[in-house]
């Protein structure tokens, strides 16, 4: 009885022993596989999309996230081809809970909602919030995968095109051009965010920039690169100050503006025009009224037919 | 942080195997060679088994036809058949492995024949360990099995589908094989668990346990969550004493790395490799304390 005591306390000893030396090994593996094993892990719950039971269910699911993901992405395809667009968010709401790696599903996501959402929405308030909701998830998207280069420059995009936050999409740009996989295009969409809005130290400091980057003669993607960089940079170099340019891009920024629902812009700072606050086309400088409707240049109060208002400068915001 | 648990740990089983070689080295030669001669009988024994059969079919006619997402982009695809294929091997390895693990030792006893192995000159030990490994062998083999056939659909289907210039088939493959293999290490770290279980339950209550094993070991990051969100000392210490008992199964599992493409990091596979065979170890040594005091 007592060998056989002995022999049991030797072999939980040596157990023990042994559970001690795996100590070093899983800290390792946490350190490792931070998205799995991080406390402060950002795919653990994403704040904007944690709806309901959502965690409870991720939980209970374990290592079988991904095929459920799998699932309910199949089901996002068919309504989405079967035309049941308006059920698609909650479906992407859980494929984002589900797989938070799942870039596509991210991706699909903050585009549906800011383009075809936006685009089928028929008041102003419910395209404001599709938009809204759009850039929401693509912030969610990046912060959930800050390692990626596509849901930055996808953020980016809605920003400069759809959300026409030219200086918030050129951070992003920016962001996304530091990652090595990035592609040429992403330089020039920096500079191209300020074109718009004739923001000229910017645009001049970001075609500077441009033209250094990507510049390996051997690769056609860089030749072709500075080939239309350099075009661009000597094109703003004459045409920056020219008045019939400046007021090309006012023509083409606001009716782009228009034509999305989002406010115009009313170049504050402009040397050559004021734009109506009403229509958001250019009339000379010192105008009293717009030079193609006759509205008045002051913006009054509860009159305006913009789509938004006017728009004060400090759309600037920083990231 | 982990270094001195290390150094200790080290020490004691460095110490206890040096005190106690005179008992285990002699029976080194004599206690491998049995334990292979059971390991070759359980083999011979799960090899007959319907059930074992019947899975492995329905789990490569499921491989076979995971090419019905044609009409999504060929990314998606190759998402779609790994996440699914990975998935699949992972379920049926641990379903394979709960049911070839359960019945090893129960139905010995059950059965008797546990009489007629143990009045051989064969140690309750080496009886726990050759079955373990016969059973750790049928379930390799099933599950290279499965690996080749979803190696061969993906193989297939990326000299089939069309890549686009956006969307391109990635069969992944090194990542593939690296978390099917993985999927092994996890299911032999549940078997060991089982048979732990088998040895002081009925067949019926080692099933059931060894789901509920599978659950929360699928659930380590929770429970790591748990530990490091306690808020008295006590809940600290159960969450972490829970955590560390329970098998490690998520260290094993990179089927969510390997579907969305992103690093795949070997070297903790290594490390959750290495620590795996120490929880068998583990395991299979308190498997082997209980299954010398049970009374027969």
């Amino acid at each position: 009885m007592s060998d056989r005591r002995n022999r049991n306390l030797v072999l939980l000893l040596l157990a023990a022993g042994l559970l001690l030396m795996t100590v070093p090994l899983q800290e390792s593996i946490h350190e490792l596989r931070p998205h799995v094993f991080d406390p402060e892990r950002k795919t653990k719950r994403v704040s904007a999309i944690n709806i309901g039971p959502m965690p409870a269910v991720i939980a209970a699911l374990g290592g079988f996230r991904t095929v459920a993901a799998d699932v309910l992405w199949l089901r996002v395809e068919r309504d989405f081809h079967g035309g049941n667009w308006w059920e698609i968010p909650s479906l992407l709401d859980a494929v984002n809970q589900l797989d938070p790696h799942f870039l596509l599903a991210w991706e699909v996501h903050g585009w549906h909602l800011a383009y075809n959402l936006h685009a089928e929405s028929e008041t102003l308030v419910d395209r404001r919030h599709y938009l809204g909701r759009g850039i929401a998830v693509l912030e969610d998207a990046v912060e959930a995968n800050p390692d990626s280069w596509e849901l930055t420059k996808e953020l980016a995009w809605t920003l400069y095109d759809r959300g026409r936050e030219p200086w918030r999409a050129a951070e992003y740009f920016r962001r996304a051009d530091e990652f090595p996989e990035s592609k040429s295009y992403v330089t020039r969409m920096i500079y191209r965010c300020y074109e718009g809005v004739l923001d000229i130290p910017n645009l001049m400091e970001a075609l500077e920039y441009a033209r250094n980057r990507h510049t390996d003669p051997n690769v056609a993607d860089d030749v072709q690169h500075q080939v239309i960089v350099n075009d661009n940079y000597n094109w703003w170099l004459q045409h920056k100050d020219d008045p019939l340019e400046h007021r090309r891009q006012i023509v083409k920024e606001n009716t782009a503006r228009a034509q999305r629902s989002r406010p115009f812009y009313l170049y504050p700072d402009n040397p050559h025009w004021d734009v109506c606050p009403h229509c958001g086309l250019p009339s000379p400088k010192g105008s009293e009224f717009c030079s193609t409707y006759g509205h008045p240049m002051k913006p009054s109060s509860g009159s305006s037919r913009s789509p938004g208002g006017s728009r004060p400068p400090a759309e600037a915001t920083s990231i | 942080m982990g270094n001195l648990p290390f150094a200790i740990g080290f020490v004691v089983v460095v110490a206890l195997l040096a005190v106690t070689h005179r008992l285990w080295v002699p029976a080194l030669g004599h206690g491998a060679a049995s334990t292979w001669r059971i390991a070759k009988i359980t083999v011979a024994e799960a090899r007959r088994r319907r059930v074992v059969q019947a899975v492995v079919v329905l789990v490569l006619l499921v491989l076979l036809f995971m090419n019905f997402f044609s009409y999504l982009n060929p990314r998606e695809q190759a998402r779609m058949i790994i996440s699914g294929g990975l998935s699949a091997i992972t379920v049926f390895g641990i379903l394979l492995a709960i049911f070839v693990a359960a019945f090893l030792i129960p139905q010995e006893l059950e059965n008797r024949t546990v009489y007629a192995v143990l009045s051989k000159p064969v140690r309750r030990f080496e009886f726990v360990l050759g079955k373990y490994l016969g059973a750790m062998i049928i379930l390799a083999v099933i599950m290279t099995i499965m690996t080749v056939v979803l190696v061969g659909v993906l193989l297939v289907q990326d000299h089939f589908v069309p890549d686009f210039d956006h969307s391109v088939f990635e069969p992944n493959l090194d990542n593939v094989i690296f978390a099917a293999v993985m999927s092994y290490f996890a299911v032999a770290v549940l078997a060991a668990y089982i048979v732990l279980i088998s040895t002081v339950s009925s067949t019926a209550m080692t099933v059931i346990a060894s789901f509920l094993i599978w659950a929360i070991g699928s659930l380590q990051s929770q429970i790591h969550d748990l530990a490091e969100a306690a808020e008295t000392v006590f809940q600290k210490w159960f969450f972490t004493m829970f955590y560390w008992i329970m098998p490690p199964l998520e260290n094993f599992d990179f089927r969510h790395e390997v579907s969305n493409f992103m690093h795949v990091s070997y070297r903790a596979g290594i490390n959750a490799a290495g620590e795996g065979v120490l929880y068998i170890i583990i395991v299979l040594i308190v498997a082997s304390i209980f299954f010398n005091d049970r009374q027969m």
